[in-house]
């Protein structure tokens, strides 16, 4: 394993990251919701911060915004002390969260207007924003509605318009997808990239495996600790030296029951329709995987059984790096 | 603090008012409809009281004290029981609230001089209806002793009590009079810190409240932001109840405007300041709402609105000297019914600026602690 959770701690903040952050603590009461976290995210890249709900990302999010303060540790965002001065990275940053936080009675212009007004920018300068912003969400024609009116994908582009109205150099995303369907959600991460290769720094916070592997590093959060960190190929190599099976077969209840038994099989569980089965790393060859496994499984009955050998996805990663954990 | 993003924030938070058709309503016809409707109801005097007369003496002056107390207009002479005995049922069955007693002899002793007792039997089970009545009763006893001692030119000293009741500042004793001017603050109150009581927490629970936070605005801009709309509401919602309940009900006004003004703004302030605190120590907008609740109910009760402090138990009394309402209606009800000024109400006014000071500090520390948890 090369990732090293230690490799940050005690260094100083690096003020040429986007984001550096050494010790970052939060406690409510007994609870720690974010525990001693190292991360520094460099400028310019899309930066997936993923783990379970509850894990911590959000609160991580909200000290960095500057919203509420930590117990303990640094933190830099675009250079600036957040801890000691929220107020001084603001205007750089942009926030957008799993809400949709626009204000729902007033219209598409007049939200437009307020968070323009509230980062000072210039008549003309809002103007040339505005353009962008409504041909950006596909809102033309549709300034005077009230956001309410609008349906999920409309407002989420919209709300993402209204968090970089002052084009920031950051940009929080806290679950920007939650509740959009898979079309809007393609579309929601075009924009995304597009920002990106204007070289806004992102930091979004998902728990849609699938999206992250959008992202040009991830880091992985687990009861408020770092549990990995990294690029998605890095992550893919680094955390599993296991192989994983797709097994496709008619009765998955019964089979998943199976191949938590069976010898061999580090772990099985559902993924989508299928399931996967992770092998502990055997002798077999790159061919011979597939058919060991499923000749056993028709010997025990599943005549129907096929398996193929796939490269462990994001979620393969997640799931086994979760179950490590004490 | 930037005025800029303070007159943003009073811009946006005017827009979303004039699109809430419900608040507009409550803001302004709810209260109107209900100091008429409550109004009515508060004021009500007691007339026609059903009252049961035992004439044991049947001579002329008890017909004489009948007749007064039939003409007054507030009893209506509905039975003639011939002793207590038979008054009883009737009394039990609430088919009588008061009973007047003349005994046997009374104008015998009036006659010789002597004092004549009259009895008068009250169903205190309505305290308030037997308050009134018993009193208005003694007035009218009062009124015929003083006839007779008129007529009869009898020394003032031998017969009968010189009862008589002076009732100050007003005469008739028209409970309209003290209570409307309680009752506008009361629905101020109720309307105003119901509407306040929603705007933090409804921001909260949209998530619109955690978006502005990550933006430069100021915690105290976001204050003075939210609340100068709602003031500016408030004093025109203030004016209207005030003038409906002057113009309406016909209160006489002898006090000076600037002291009701003053003493409604100031109270008004605590009252914006109170929901401003409840709203921003809720989580959600339910648990907002009965908070209010919470409070208002024993700023109704402790404040001497509806029942007169004096007669509150000594270790009660000074919770409602804890409730800003306790402090409206005193200057109310002295600045229309007494006319006193500001000297007279000195203190009443001072202490509820102390409460808008303590409100909004607390306010203000609230929203430190609370906005972003």
């Amino acid at each position: 394993m090369s990732w090293d959770p230690e490799a940050l701690r005690g260094t100083p903040v690096n003020p040429d990251a986007a984001i550096s952050v050494r010790g970052l603590t939060k406690r409510f009461g007994d609870f720690s919701a974010v525990d001693g976290i190292d991360v520094d995210v460099p400028r310019g890249q899309v930066f997936g911060f993923l783990g379970p709900n509850g894990s911590g990302k959000t609160t991580t999010i909200r000290m960095l915004t500057g919203t509420i303060a930590p117990q303990a540790g640094q933190a830099l965002v675009l250079g600036e002390d957040v801890i000691r001065h929220p107020e001084r990275a603001k205007r750089r940053i942009g926030y957008m969260s799993q809400k949709f936080a626009l204000f729902e009675d007033l219209t598409v212009d007049e939200n437009l207007r307020f968070y323009a007004g509230v980062y000072d920018l210039p008549p003309e300068r809002f103007a040339a924003q505005r353009r962008y912003v409504l041909e950006m969400a596909d809102l033309i024609g549709r300034e005077n509605e009230l956001t309410a009116n609008l349906s999920v994908g409309w407002r989420q582009r919209l709300a993402l318009g209204a968090a970089t109205i002052h084009d920031p150099e950051l940009l929080f995303l806290d679950e920007p997808t939650g509740g959009v369907d898979p079309v809007a959600r393609r579309q929601f991460w075009d924009l995304l990239y597009d920002l990106a290769s204007r070289g806004v720094t992102l930091f979004v916070t998902t728990h849609y495996m699938d999206e992250a592997t959008h992202c040009n590093r991830l880091a992985f959060i687990y009861r408020g600790r770092l549990i990995a960190e990294g690029s998605p190929q890095q992550i893919r190599r680094d955390f599993i030296s296991q192989r994983i099976l797709e097994v496709s077969v008619g009765d998955p209840d019964a089979a998943l029951q199976w191949l938590e038994q069976a010898e061999g099989v580090a772990e099985a569980y559902l993924s989508g329709a299928s399931l996967h089965a992770v092998i502990g790393s055997g002798a077999q060859g790159r061919d011979e995987l597939a058919p060991w496994l499923t000749g056993r499984m028709r010997e025990a009955g599943f005549a129907d059984v096929r398996a193929v050998e796939v490269d462990p996805t994001i979620e393969d990663v997640f799931v086994n790096l979760v179950s490590r954990q004490p | 603090m930037s005025l800029r993003r303070v007159r943003l924030l009073m811009w946006k938070e005017f827009l979303q008012l004039r699109r809430d058709p419900l608040l507009l309503r409550l803001l302004f016809l709810m209260p109107v409809m209900q100091l008429i409707l409550f109004g009515y109801v508060v004021a009500a005097d007691v007339r026609n009281l059903a009252t049961a007369v035992i004439d044991l003496d049947r001579t002329s002056t008890s017909r004489q004290i009948e007749a007064s107390f039939a003409s007054s207009g507030y009893f209506a002479i509905v039975a003639h029981p011939d002793g207590e005995t038979a008054l009883k049922p009737l009394m039990d069955t609430g088919q009588v609230r008061i009973a007047i007693i003349i005994p046997e002899g009374t104008q015998a002793a009036l006659d010789k001089g002597q004092n004549a007792p009259l009895g008068i039997v009250v169903d205190g089970s309505d305290s308030q209806l037997a308050s009134v009545g018993s009193g208005y009763a003694g007035q009218i006893v009062a009124r015929l002793n003083a006839e007779r001692i008129d007529r009869l030119g009898v020394d003032i000293a031998a017969p009968g009590i010189d009862a008589r009741v002076r009732v100050l500042f007003n005469p008739t004793l028209a409970q309209v009079n003290t209570m409307i001017p309680g009752l506008v603050a009361a629905i101020l109150m109720i309307s105003i810190m119901a509407i306040m009581s929603q705007a933090v927490v409804r921001e909260r629970e949209r998530g619109t409240l955690e978006q502005m936070f990550v933006t430069p605005i100021g915690r105290g801009e976001y204050l003075v932001g939210k609340v100068t709309p709602y003031a500016l509401m408030a004093v025109g919602q203030l004016s209207l109840v005030a003038l409906v309940g002057l113009f309406w009900f016909r209160v006489p006004f002898n006090g000076t405007f600037s002291v009701v003004l003053v003493g409604l703004g100031l109270f008004m302030l605590t009252s914006i300041g109170m929901g401003l605190l409840v709203s921003l120590v809720s989580r959600t907008r339910h648990q907002a709402q009965q908070t209010v609740m919470f409070i208002m109910i024993p700023s109704f009760v402790l404040s001497g609105f509806i029942f007169p402090i004096d007669s509150m138990p000594p270790s009660i009394v000074p919770i409602s000297y804890l409730i800003p309402l306790t402090y409206a209606i005193t200057v109310l009800r002295g600045s229309f019914v007494k006319g006193s000024g500001f000297e007279a109400l000195a203190v009443q006014l001072l202490v509820m600026v102390a409460f808008a000071v303590v409100i909004f500090g607390a306010a203000l520390i609230a929203t430190r602690r609370r906005l972003s948890e």
